[in-house]
Parts: structure tokens; C-alpha cells; sequence
């Protein structure tokens, strides 16, 4: 472990880097968000979901000679409906039961989806060969792959609806009223149950959208979802349920973080950072950075 | 009062009775498989699995705490343990304790912040299933991705480096055997009451003059020494030395072991860890081979049933069976 003096210029491209990779981050982590903070359910299965987003994309991609970031339009569909449908399968049984039992039935769909695709697809990577962002965009010693660029767009523009759906819908005012207080919502009204199905089968359909949008510059692997799924855990620990603006600039944190760990220690260390992070900020702001609650 | 002294060391007694039954059918066990050498390696690894579920349950299961750092502590003694045979020669016999030692100073580093920072529920459990990577990521940067192969030496019983796989299978089956009398023990003890107390209403306990942090680091502690030296041993089975040792999915099997098992329950824990792991080394064997992952596959949906269908685990299944034979043998008496 040596800390090398560090070209200011590398240092600059890896925070660029940093900051586009952070928000596909936020994005990831927006589905589960929405879901913990809703429903309080604890899904460990949410990285899988984009595992399984992944292959799928790379099998419609590839099927149907499509640009793999536009299949987001099929996926996400699909994507909304099987939310749905795990939502009434298995979710709704655990719904308020012990957090234990939760983790464990989470954990047990996760199994299914990362061996399911074991299965079909073998331990080898896949990659979608062709690709419209392809042409990086130098800016003096600055090169930004297009791609990253496009998902980071992407990513703020789907963070960005999603916040106009919470906070300026009947529906998001719904949600809201739900996540505060179940039993007062359903006083009022609110049919929780379906707010619940549709919450999930929405945070389910954007890590299709995250899928999509990875799938331009990476390769989908049964073991993606291990990653993705501790990470946005982080994310939302450091949001702190605070909503939309507290998963974007954790993700751009942990993104940050991410690169400059890549830059002064090595791609080794990634993880290190990103973890001890998570450490202190359970620690020392256990409600999160941007806390709500 | 006489009455209850008495009913408690009758209880004592039973558990007596049950563990030496319980050691006496786990000495038979390689007999049984005729000494094959692919079903004793099997049958260490169900050991193993059993070991750490049983150890797990001492904080996940006793201390309500969802641990997911299982595989951190059984890594962390087994490279301490590994590194000092490999690189100073030092006898696991030696290492191991300071291989658990370690995990414990571990546990005990990360436990008290934690614990004094009220980390609860799927924080702690987010937490410690960071810990098994941030402590890969440590031990990848310090070795790389290298392997260290732990060399034959003789004499072996100073070593450990047996070419059979009898005796380690042995070794762990009376880790498992001091594991559970460890549980019993704390069960019946001063710290067992505080932890169900912990367990069932954290504020509550606090309320009743319960020193939460203490006891809760105490359970983890004990856990971390016995993972540690569970680790300890299982490295001079294996003998290979790697980052990979450290592995989040094994903490999170043995926490899913755990509650498959049924919270609190040893014989649940152990019960769950045989059945379950035996189930997925046998799915392997059958369907494994054609189609990869088919049998991890299996046990996942074995254990969103068991989550959806018996919350409880499978320590209602003994319970009932207990209650039927113990009603038969009223009516027969």
C-alpha cells in the first residue's frame, strides 16, 4: 500500500469520472430508497435486480440488434410488472414481519436470481458489442467516455422526474403520506397495498433503466449484483431517507470517494473507501448526511 | 427452592446426556461413510457450516444482533493462523488461539463504536457484511491476489498437516461439540438472560439497569473467538491461503443458516446448517453438474418457504416433535 504522487491532470479526469459513475450510482440506490422508505422493507435482493437487468438487456440487445441503452423502453416495462409480481409473491407475506426474517427471504430471492442467471448464462461475462457512444469527448487533457457521460445524464434526469413525481403528483403525495404513516394514509383513503405494489414495481423498473444505461460501457456477470447492492445500501444510509436530493449527492460522494481511492491507493481500494466511509457515517450521522428522520 | 434446584440439574443432566449422544454419533459419522475420502472432506465441511451457525448464534440468535461478519472472523484466524505456520513455522496448535485472539481484538474494535453508536437491524447488519470486505480489500492490498500454500510438515500432529481428512474432520467436530456446550452454558447463565432480555426489547433492558453495550460486546467477542478458531483449524484443512477466504456470501449463509434454524435455538442452528448444506452439496452432485448454480437456486427457494411459510424455523418443527414424544410418553406412563 504506497501513496504516489498523483499527476493533477489524472486526479481531474478521475473525479469526472467519479462524479458520472456516482450518479448511475444514485440512480440504483433510488429504487431502494423508495422501497425501504415506503414499504420498510429491507431487500437485499435490490443489486440482483440490476444483474438481471443487465442480461436482459444484453439479450434484447443483442436479439434485436438494438443500441443497448434504448432498451431501457422494453425493460423497464417488463421490469415494472415483475416488481409486481415478486411484490405479490413473496413481499407482501413479509411485510412488517421481523427484520430478520425479512433479510433472510431477501436473501433467498437473490439466490434465485443470481443462480438463475448462472444457469442460463454460465460464469462468463457478457457485453453488448456495439454501441452508439463510442466517441470520447476530449476536453484539453480531459478525455470523458460519452457513455459514462450518457448515463450520467440520464441518471440526474430520472432522479429528477422521479422528485417532480414524489413531491408535485396526486400519486407522489400518496407515497409520501404512506411512508410517514401507514395507518393514517389508509384513513385517509390511501389504498396502501397498491401504493406498495407500484412502489416496488418502480424502484424494481429503474434498476432496469441503471441496467441499460451500464450495459453501454460494462459487461453484465451473475456476481454484478453483490456490488451493487451493498453500494446502494450505502447510499441510502448516507441519504438518511432524505428523500431524492440526499440519494443524488450520496451518490456523488460515493462516486467521488470512489475515484480518489482509484487515484492515490489503486483499483485495489475501491471498495476500502467506500466501506470505511459507510463505517463513519453510521457512526458518527447514523440518521445520514441529509436526514429526514 | 429444592423443587426448582432439582428440576434445573435434572435439565443440566439431559443436556449432559444429549451432548455426549451427540459426540458419540458425530465419532461414528466417518466410520459410517466407510472412511471415503470425498465423504469425510464433506462431511468436515458440514462441520464446518454447523461450527459457525453455532457460534452465530450466540449474537444473531441469543443477542438478537443480525452478524453477517462470520466469514471475517473464521478468515481473520485462519490467515493469522496460516501465516505464522507458513512464513515462522509457529504450530497451528500456537497460532490458532492467536488467529482467534485477533478476531476477537476485532470484534471488539469494530463492536464498541458500533454498539455505542446504537447501530441496530439491517444497519449492523449492512455493517459487518462491510467488515468481511473491508478486511478482504486490506489483506488484498498487503498479499495481492497471491496464494500461500501452507507446505507439508512433519511431524504432522505438530503441524497439522495430516493427508487424510479424518482427523480434521474430528477437530471440527469437537469445535462443534465445545461450541454448543459454550451455548448452553450462556444460556443458563447471568449473560444469557440479559441477551434474551436485549433480544426481546432493547429499551426495556436498558430500563431494567441492563448494560446493553457490555453484554452485546460480550456476546460478539465470544462469537469472534470461536469463528476465529473454527478458522484456525479449517485452514489447516484446506491450506491455501487467499484473499478470497474472506468472503461476504459465507457470513451471509451462516446468518441465513441461522434463521432457517429458528432464532435462539441451537439445535435449531445446528440442525439447520447439517440439513441445509448437506441438501446443497447433494443438489451439486445431482443437478449441480448440468446446469451450474441449479442447486443454490433450490436453496434459495427452500429458504424464501421457510421465511414465508414457518418464520419460526425449523426449531418449531422440534419443538412439536419434542411435545408429541413427550405427550406419548405421559399417556404410556
Amino acid at each position: 500500500m504506497q501513496v504516489i504522487s498523483v499527476d493533477p491532470s489524472l486526479l481531474v479526469q478521475n473525479l469526472v469520472n467519479g462524479v458520472f459513475t456516482g450518479l448511475l450510482y444514485s440512480l440504483v440506490a433510488l429504487g431502494l430508497a423508495l422501497i425501504f422508505g415506503v414499504m420498510d422493507i429491507i431487500n437485499f435482493a435490490h443489486g440482483d435486480f440490476v444483474m438481471v437487468g443487465a442480461y436482459l438487456t444484453y439479450v434484447i440487445a443483442t436479439t434485436f440488434m438494438i443500441e443497448p441503452s434504448l432498451t431501457a423502453f422494453i425493460t423497464m416495462p417488463i421490469f415494472f410488472l415483475l416488481g409486481i409480481v415478486i411484490y405479490k409473491l413473496i413481499i407482501e407475506e413479509v411485510l412488517g414481519a421481523e427484520p430478520l426474517i425479512q433479510i433472510a427471504v431477501t436473501v433467498g430471492l437473490l439466490m434465485v436470481l443470481r443462480n438463475l442467471a448462472l444457469m442460463i448464462f454460465h460464469a462468463e461475462p457478457r457485453g453488448v458489442p456495439f454501441t452508439i457512444f463510442t466517441q470520447p469527448i476530449v476536453i484539453g487533457p480531459i478525455t470523458i467516455a460519452s457513455s459514462r457521460l450518457a448515463a450520467g445524464i440520464v441518471s440526474l434526469v430520472a432522479l429528477w422526474l422521479i422528485h417532480v413525481l414524489l413531491t408535485k403528483t396526486k400519486w407522489g403525495i400518496a407515497v409520501r403520506a404512506t411512508a410517514d404513516d401507514r395507518e393514517v394514509a389508509e384513513l385517509m383513503g390511501i389504498n396502501v397495498k397498491r401504493v406498495y405494489a407500484v412502489t416496488f414495481g418502480l424502484g424494481t423498473a429503474l434498476t432496469a433503466l441503471a441496467a441499460a444505461l451500464i450495459m453501454t460501457f460494462s459487461r453484465a456477470d451473475p456476481y454484478l449484483g453483490l456490488l451493487y447492492g451493498l453500494l446502494s445500501w450505502v447510499i441510502v444510509a448516507m441519504g438518511g431517507l432524505g428523500g431524492v436530493i440526499g440519494v443524488l449527492f450520496s451518490g456523488l460522494i460515493i462516486g467521488v470517494i470512489e475515484a480518489l481511492g482509484i487515484t492515490f491507493v489503486g483499483a485495489g481500494a475501491r471498495e476500502l473507501f467506500i466501506y470505511l466511509t459507510f463505517f463513519f457515517v453510521l457512526w458518527f450521522r447514523p440518521r445520514g448526511l441529509f436526514g429526514r428522520r | 427452592m429444592p423443587g426448582t434446584l432439582s428440576k434445573k440439574l435434572a435439565l443440566t443432566k439431559e443436556r449432559l446426556y444429549s451432548l455426549v449422544g451427540l459426540a458419540i454419533i458425530l465419532a461414528l459419522v466417518p466410520v459410517f461413510l466407510g472412511f471415503n475420502f470425498y465423504y469425510v472432506l464433506l462431511a468436515a465441511d458440514v462441520m464446518l457450516a454447523a461450527s459457525l451457525v453455532a457460534a452465530w448464534n450466540i449474537i444473531g440468535g441469543y443477542a438478537g444482533q443480525l452478524d453477517l461478519a462470520a466469514s471475517a472472523y473464521m478468515a481473520l484466524g485462519a490467515v493469522v493462523t496460516g501465516h505464522l505456520l507458513a512464513n515462522f513455522g509457529l504450530t497451528p496448535w500456537i497460532g490458532m488461539f492467536i488467529g482467534a485472539g485477533s478476531a476477537v481484538a476485532v470484534a471488539a474494535l469494530v463492536g464498541y463504536p458500533t454498539f455505542r453508536f446504537g447501530i441496530k437491524e439491517v444497519w449492523y447488519a449492512l455493517l459487518t457484511s462491510a467488515l468481511v470486505v473491508i478486511m478482504m480489500r486490506i489483506y488484498y492490498l498487503i498479499y495481492g491476489s497471491f496464494e500461500t500454500y501452507i507446505p507439508h510438515m512433519e511431524p504432522e500432529w505438530l503441524y497439522l498437516t495430516f493427508r487424510r481428512y479424518e482427523v480434521y474432520y474430528y477437530m471440527l467436530a469437537a469445535m462443534l461439540v465445545i461450541i454448543i456446550w459454550v451455548n448452553l452454558k450462556i444460556k443458563d447463565s447471568k449473560l444469557g438472560y440479559y441477551l434474551a432480555a436485549i433480544r426481546e426489547d432493547e429499551l426495556a433492558a436498558e430500563a431494567l439497569g441492563i448494560d446493553v453495550r457490555r453484554y452485546k460486546l460480550y456476546a460478539l467477542m465470544i462469537y469472534a473467538l470461536l469463528a476465529g478458531l473454527v478458522g484456525g483449524i479449517y485452514i489447516t484443512l484446506t491450506g491455501i491461503l487467499s484473499f478470497r477466504l474472506f468472503d461476504p456470501w459465507l457470513g451471509i449463509v451462516v446468518a441465513v443458516m441461522g434463521i432457517v434454524g429458528g432464532l435462539g435455538s441451537i439445535s435449531g442452528a445446528v440442525l439447520s446448517a447439517v440439513i441445509l448444506r448437506s441438501i446443497e452439496e447433494y443438489l451439486r452432485g445431482t443437478i449441480g453438474a448440468t446446469y451450474p448454480g441449479s442447486h443454490l437456486l433450490v436453496y434459495g427457494l427452500i429458504i424464501i418457504l421457510v421465511g414465508v411459510l414457518k418464520p419460526e424455523g425449523l426449531a418449531s418443527f422440534i419443538d412439536y416433535f419434542k411435545k408429541k414424544i413427550t405427550r406419548r410418553g405421559e399417556e404410556v406412563g
